[in-house]
């Protein structure tokens, strides 16, 4: 018997119940978005005038434009500088403030603001404090004798990307000490207790079962992270603007360039999908990397 | 009918792609505003959308309307300068669209190469003004023949000179600014007068302001940066004299000092300050970047001429605002009516109080002369006024990720002038080849 004939205490028509709005809500705010931009990629479209299907015009363009692969090769740069960072951050941080000892709730308060005053704010805070001269990134540096307090920062292209991934690692790693420490928090006691009877010190207790624990959990943030850094945009958009030149013009960027800025819609979407594949490949590779080990 | 999974998902690809592109539709209207009896006693609201930077303008005439009727209200919407042609573009996409925007001349021209735009030809033939209109604006809204645009205020960039410096420095303005030969030596006499003058200016970080100060010095040899008609447009980089000595004037004034060491990262953000300061000899800018800042007094002993060319020559950007109707507006008589008041000579002869300059000649008598004698010299010489006509002014001018700037820094911080133009030649070929595609 079929299960669309089956009565609902059906276990398999039970479950189709059970999954359908997951199901529509997937179909309805994924699916027929993600096929709507598949039909746009094939046609011209412009943000006005007219349009016509061009079949797979736009994805030739996309794959032999230079400008695209190197908005490509800077976003993977981008994203490979600050992952690990922020991760060894967030742990560190996470290691801080995960025992519930006097002064942990103010400690971990402190380290997750930068995260919820979020980047815009802090990129336009950044944009003040890097100015040549009058900003404290500069005043800092002066003070310590580091530089002359004269570095234009943001008109440079390695520069402006070393100032960006600063304050990125900064910004993103109250996050990562969040869901590290919440993982670490469900570690039982008893594990720690008996690896101390059996005279493990802080770095053994930390590799042999903090660390194997925590696998799923870093993985978590690792992904989130990486995809994270291969969507950016605000921060270089406020900062840089993708210049000097074309020097910190993430993907996100390009993209958003063809779309408002050329008002070529059709084109942009197109950018966007192979976006999406190289998101899926990156972090299905990174699913493999981190996968169980038995 | 049960279907397939094949089928259910060409079923969902066809539906999807039919809903988002059937949500594309573009409004056809088109309204004929040389119709007989067209516009004549108009009634209701006019939606009307202007950039930021021009609010102030904008809303001067429109008070004095409400003054001078009661017909029609105009509901005035300021957009922010950076999305403002993305949310025309939106709008007009969507289908609700303002009746009257006053948009930047430069992108008037995507719209008006896209038929989105009413066909304004009555109007401007209306005002009878030939020349006197300015050309520049004009050129920007045209498509074969038709105007898409009527221009309703000036943003022109010309050169502010400080006549005290000047006179310390035993120089005449007239003379030292026809040539970039005359501009080195004023530069080099009033950076030495002390150590805190310099000779000339220029945000070297800010695209936008680079485009409209440093272009009419090519502009002025009667060549551009862009040649071609739109549609068959390649760059005119490689190889352009005029440019490569502009580039090299640039070059020089910064290796030998000549220019404040703040113009290597100014975005535009401390444009004026050097000159409103009194510090400057030379400086250019637009007449809205230096008039509300300064002081009467530097006012009094400042003086403006057109940018030369590097032999002669002189040129300035005809930039500012045209107004234009897209095409769905919901009141085109009154939006009409509208456009007809602001362009008359007495909502023109007030333009500089916005500190903008008018954008007909014909506004230039005795009184207004010795009230705004730093406006006239552009007005006098409108023929001088230029843009780029072109799809893709703002990817290659005004972003700063765009390859004008590129060319500029690496050309005059870096000394590397045939390779940033080489560069600048590709990218500005490859741009022009994807926003004519």
């Amino acid at each position: 018997m079929s299960a669309a004939r089956g009565t609902l205490t059906h276990p398999a028509r039970t479950g189709l119940l059970l999954v359908a709005p997951a199901v529509a809500f997937v179909v309805v705010f994924v699916m027929v978005p993600l096929v709507s931009a598949v039909g746009i990629s094939l046609t011209n479209l412009p943000l006005i005038g007219s349009w016509r299907f061009i079949g797979l015009e736009n994805y030739a363009s996309v794959l032999t434009d230079p400008t695209f692969w190197r908005a490509v090769g800077y976003t993977l740069l981008y994203t490979a500088i600050v992952t690990g960072p922020i991760l060894l951050l967030g742990y560190a941080l996470a290691v801080v403030v995960r025992a519930n000892r006097r002064g942990a709730t103010v400690l971990r308060t402190i380290f997750f603001v930068p995260y919820v005053i979020g980047l815009t704010t802090l990129s336009f805070l950044m944009l003040l404090e890097a100015q040549p001269d009058s900003g404290m990134v500069n005043v800092v540096l002066r003070g310590l004798g580091i530089t002359d307090g004269s570095t234009a920062w943001l008109v440079d292209g390695p520069l402006a990307s070393g100032l960006l991934c600063a304050m990125v690692i900064w910004a993103v790693s109250g996050l990562t000490m969040v869901l590290l420490m919440s993982g670490m928090q469900g570690i039982p006691r008893e594990v720690y207790e008996s690896a101390e009877l059996d005279g493990a010190t802080w770095w053994v207790r930390e590799r042999t079962i903090t660390v194997p624990l925590l696998r799923r959990t870093i993985a978590m943030t690792v992904v989130l992270s990486v995809i994270g850094s291969l969507l950016a945009f605000t921060q270089f958009y406020i900062l840089t603007q993708g210049g000097p030149g074309s020097d910190t013009t993430t993907v996100v960027m390009a993209i958003y360039r063809r779309a408002f800025v050329q008002l070529q819609l059709g084109a942009a979407t197109a950018m966007s999908l192979v976006l999406v594949v190289i998101t899926g490949l990156v972090t299905a590779a990174q699913f493999w990397l981190l996968r169980e080990r038995s | 009918m049960e279907l397939t999974r094949r089928q259910l998902l060409a079923l969902l690809g066809a539906g999807g792609a039919t809903a988002a592109l059937g949500g594309c539709a573009t409004p056809t209207t088109a309204v004929d505003v040389g119709a007989p009896g067209f516009g004549e006693g108009a009634r209701g609201t006019v939606e009307m959308w202007c950039r930021s930077d021009t609010v102030n303008g904008v809303q001067t005439v429109v008070d004095a309307f409400h003054a001078a009727q009661d017909r029609v209200r105009v509901r005035l919407t300021p957009i922010q300068n950076g999305q403002y042609v993305t949310k025309v573009a939106t709008a007009i996409r969507g289908g609700r669209v303002p009746d009257v925007i006053d948009i930047d001349d430069i992108y008037s021209t995507m719209f008006a190469f896209r038929d989105v735009f009413t066909d304004l030809t009555p109007l401007v033939e209306d005002l009878a003004l030939g020349d006197a209109l300015s050309p520049g604006h004009l050129a920007l809204a045209t498509k074969d023949g038709r105007h898409y645009g009527v221009p309703f205020l000036g943003d022109f960039s010309v050169l502010f000179c400080n006549t005290e410096l000047f006179d310390r420095a035993g120089l005449d303005v007239d003379e030292h600014t026809a040539s970039f030969d005359g501009i080195l030596e004023a530069a080099r006499a009033i950076s030495a007068l002390d150590g805190d003058t310099y000779g000339w200016s220029y945000p070297g970080n800010s695209s936008g302001a680079l485009g409209f100060t440093v272009q009419p010095h090519v502009w002025a040899t009667g060549t551009d940066l862009i040649a071609g008609d739109v549609g068959d447009q390649r760059g005119n980089v490689a190889g352009n004299d005029a440019l490569r000595r502009t580039l090299d004037l640039e070059r020089t004034l910064w290796q030998e000092q000549l220019v404040p060491p703040g113009c290597f990262a100014d975005d535009a953000s401390r444009w004026s300050a050097d000159y409103v300061a009194g510090r400057l000899g030379m400086f250019p800018a637009g007449y809205g970047i230096v008039a509300p800042n300064a002081s009467p007094e530097l006012l009094e002993r400042s003086r403006v001429v057109l940018l030369p060319g590097p032999d002669g020559g002189r040129a300035f950007f005809d930039g500012g605002d045209n107004l234009c109707m897209p095409q769905g507006g919901k009141n085109p008589e009154a939006a009409a009516e509208l456009i007809r008041f602001a362009v008359a000579l007495e909502q023109q002869t007030r333009m500089p109080d916005g500190f903008y300059s008018p954008v007909r000649s014909d506004v230039v008598t005795p009184e207004f002369e010795a009230e705004h004698p730093l406006v006239v010299p552009t007005l006098r010489s409108l023929d001088a006024g230029y843009a780029p006509t072109t799809l893709a002014y703002n990817l290659i001018y005004n972003q700063q990720d765009g390859p004008w700037l590129r060319m500029f820094r690496r050309a005059v911080f870096d000394g590397e002038v045939d390779t940033a133009m080489d560069e600048a030649q590709t990218t500005y070929d490859r741009i022009l080849r994807q926003a004519q595609a």
